[in-house]
């Protein structure tokens, strides 16, 4: 049977080549660590349900951008129906932490009109010996941009989940609270299968439903 | 041979070449507005003509054939790419090299399990090719599949061909009786030799290889090999030991007179190294330092399955091609999936090195000069491959654009109905065929199966460039019943992970014969099916 949502957010997630992208994503859908795997080329697909609240999951369609800078003209077409992204940098690569604010001008270039959450991830960090990005750089950057950040390892499986269901509470509840709202024509948001009885009840939060005049 | 065939589209008559191709497009000029052929299929849907047909069959004139009754259940003919190719392969058609030459074009009722087929008075479908088709189907679930499609009613589309039934109830299928005992593929580890052949575990050489071989082995000891002798003798697939030489030809890095050869490899080479000398230091250069980064990290990266590209010294080799060409090639510069682009050469030259197992080859147990040898031809066949796409690499890579887009176009004529699926749940081409491009299929490819690719894409004209579109489209409608039974948006996770593991050169082979079928029948014809 198919499972139930009551919304499908589209996330993103960008940062320069080898930080670790695929291999984030994939732990989290698959469970899987690979040491290696094929560099990522123009952008893959992925896609998971997280339960938020007790009863209410959420479809997370995941984009997994290639991070080389030939790519751009393919993976900035998805920014657009983006609501959310994970902005990822290699704790162990202190150049990827450099190049953060280039990407996320790119983003913020290709998103409108629309906006999109960030959450600012840095992986790899259960290679203490070769850090190169201490957490509180790391943190007064996320504030400077306005965002939240946490540290992950897809291969000690650290804070993995929880970077991806923090992002999507995130975006749950600016949903709910009507900052951003279903459009059409526009997929970063949608509303999913729900039985009669809960979509009632989400109808009196959901966003977007404002006097006509 | 000139076969009079009509245009599946217009019902005009006109001749091909040989019965051994597929016919090519109609071009009449002009050709019957959409309204016009709408219509007509409207009004007789059970025009299926088949793509060989002799011409000389009794086919009633549009105009004059009585009305067709309503309600009453119409044949339809399962389309050529409706078939999967494992069904094909058991009714005993490889290449369309196998096709008998001879086919008496069946009624295009045959193909139809409706009683009815006897519509427009022609004989049904003898029984016994009804269950030999039935018992080739691998599972019972596919059986039931093939019925539910081709018992649907017609959708008034003209369906292209019933080829297949011919074969089916012609008597050419004993020769060909081994393939057919072939239900259950012998698992095939996911690297296993990846420089050679069958999957299936065939025997190593048929007699028909056998003079294949001597063929090669006969064109190749000429002085002057006749290139084009060649191409046509390797499109169908290069024998191991003769792929290197040919292969160096086919690029055009090796000349074809016997006498230059050694002269020009010996000059190339050194020119290669010259390279080297001359660049590779400034790979630490400031203005050249990210692209040898980004090639050293992806370097691992490459074939990480594959115990041979684990050596460092197979790496460095790597490392050294991708860097110089990089280099030379400022528009473009290294792109991710170039690296891909290396490892058939790579394969291929070491393999005249290797009798077995080149996967676990340990390349430092081989002399100096051959390592040698192998990078510097390495680079060049590379070279010489990517001077045909290198549009696919620069700056917003319009050449893969610019075929991804034709891929669409391309079937949304071939198949409508998987093109209206992906409209339907809104995927769109580039969201997997963009990879198809850049890499050339290979990564939806094991290793072997694209070494057999490209034995074909070398020997036709534009292979990279051009007929790699039409392989896209072949290999797409591959998976036309996965496809259609996607019901949501999420289907796209099959497309990026096809399994095609246990491919091996039967399955290339069958690849290959669609595309080419496919080239021949919309290459020229930018109106054919169009909707």
């Amino acid at each position: 049977m198919e499972a139930i949502w009551i919304y499908q957010f589209r996330l993103i997630v960008i940062g320069d080549s080898t930080v670790g992208k695929s291999c984030l994503l994939r732990r989290f859908t698959e469970g899987k660590f690979t040491d290696i795997s094929d560099p990522t080329v123009g952008v893959d697909f992925f896609a998971r349900l997280v339960e938020i609240e007790p009863g209410k999951r959420i479809k997370l369609q995941l984009w997994d951008t290639a991070g080389q800078e030939r790519f751009r003209s393919i993976t900035r077409s998805y920014y657009r129906n983006s609501v959310g992204g994970l902005l990822v940098f290699d704790l162990t690569n202190r150049r990827s932490f450099e190049h953060l604010k280039d990407w996320l001008e790119e983003a913020k270039m290709h998103v409108q009109p629309f906006q999109i959450v960030f959450l600012l991830v840095g992986h790899k960090c259960d290679l203490i010996q070769l850090r190169q990005v201490s957490r509180e750089e790391a943190e007064k950057v996320a504030l400077a941009f306005g965002m939240k950040y946490i540290e992950t390892s897809a291969k000690d499986t650290v804070n993995v989940e929880e970077s991806f269901t923090v992002l999507t509470r995130d975006i749950y509840e600016r949903v709910k609270r009507g900052e951003i709202s279903i459009q059409e024509d526009w997929e970063g948001v949608k509303s999913g299968f729900v039985p009669n009885v809960v979509h009632s009840s989400e109808e009196a939060v959901k966003p977007g439903r404002r006097c006509p005049c | 041979m000139l076969i009079p065939t009509a245009c599946n589209e217009c019902y005009h008559s006109y001749n091909t070449l040989t019965l051994l191709k597929a016919p090519s497009a109609c071009r009449r000029k002009p050709h019957p507005t959409a309204s016009v052929l709408y219509e007509r299929k409207l009004r007789f849907p059970a025009f299926c003509f088949p793509t060989i047909s002799t011409g000389f069959e009794r086919r009633p004139k549009p105009n004059t054939l009585p009305e067709v009754q309503e309600g009453l259940q119409l044949p339809r003919v399962r389309p050529q790419h409706q078939r999967r190719l494992g069904h094909r392969r058991r009714r005993g058609r490889g290449l369309f090299g196998r096709r008998p030459s001879v086919v008496p074009a069946p009624p295009a009722a045959a193909c139809s399990p409706a009683p009815s087929a006897g519509l427009l008075g022609r004989p049904r479908r003898p029984r016994r090719a009804a269950d030999g088709r039935r018992r080739a189907l691998p599972k019972p679930e596919g059986g039931r599949d093939l019925a539910k499609i081709d018992s649907r009613p017609t959708n008034g589309r003209v369906v292209k061909s019933c080829s297949e039934a011919q074969l089916s109830t012609a008597k050419v299928r004993t020769p060909i009786q081994k393939q057919q005992s072939l239900p259950i593929r012998p698992i095939v580890p996911l690297v296993a030799r990846i420089s050679d052949q069958n999957a299936s575990g065939a025997p190593p050489m048929t007699v028909r290889e056998k003079s294949r071989l001597d063929k090669f082995r006969q064109l190749l000891a000429s002085p002057n090999t006749d290139l084009d002798e060649l191409r046509k003798l390797s499109w169908s697939g290069i024998p191991r030991e003769m792929r290197p030489i040919t292969w160096r030809l086919l690029s055009g890095y090796l000349p074809a007179n016997m006498e230059r050869r050694d002269l020009v490899l010996k000059r190339k080479r050194d020119e290669y190294f010259g390279f080297i000398e001359q660049y590779y230091h400034s790979r630490t250069d400031e203005n050249h330092r990210d692209t040898y980064r980004q090639i050293h990290i992806d370097i691992p990266r490459t074939n990480p399955l594959i115990p041979l590209f684990q050596q460092p010294l197979v790496q460095e080799v790597f490392e050294r091609i991708l860097f110089i060409w990089a280099i030379r090639h400022p528009a473009s510069g290294y792109v991710q999936g170039i690296n891909d682009l290396v490892t058939p050469f790579f394969v291929v030259f070491l393999s005249e090195f290797v009798e077995e197992d080149v996967e676990n080859f340990e390349m430092a147990g081989l002399p100096l000069e051959c390592q040698r040898n192998i990078e510097a031809d390495s680079f060049w066949c590379m070279s010489k491959l990517l001077d045909g796409i290198q549009d696919n690499y620069t700056f917003a890579q319009p050449g893969i654009q610019i075929k991804v887009k034709a891929l669409e176009e391309l079937v949304s004529r071939i198949d409508e109905d998987v093109h209206s699926h992906f409209q339907r749940y809104e995927v769109e081409y580039l969201q997997f065929a963009f990879r198809w491009m850049n890499n050339l299929l290979m990564r939806e490819l094991p290793l072997r199966c694209t070494i057999r690719l490209w034995d074909t894409y070398q020997a036709e004209a534009e292979g990279f460039s051009h007929f790699h579109l039409y392989v896209c489209a072949a290999f797409l409608i591959e998976w036309r019943k996965e496809i259609l039974s996607m019901v949501d948006f999420q289907g796209l996770l099959m497309l990026q992970n096809l399994p095609t593991i246990h491919w091996g050169n039967e399955e290339v082979g069958l690849l290959l014969a669609e595309a080419y079928r496919l080239k021949y029948m919309f290459a020229d014809a930018p109106n054919h099916y169009r909707r």
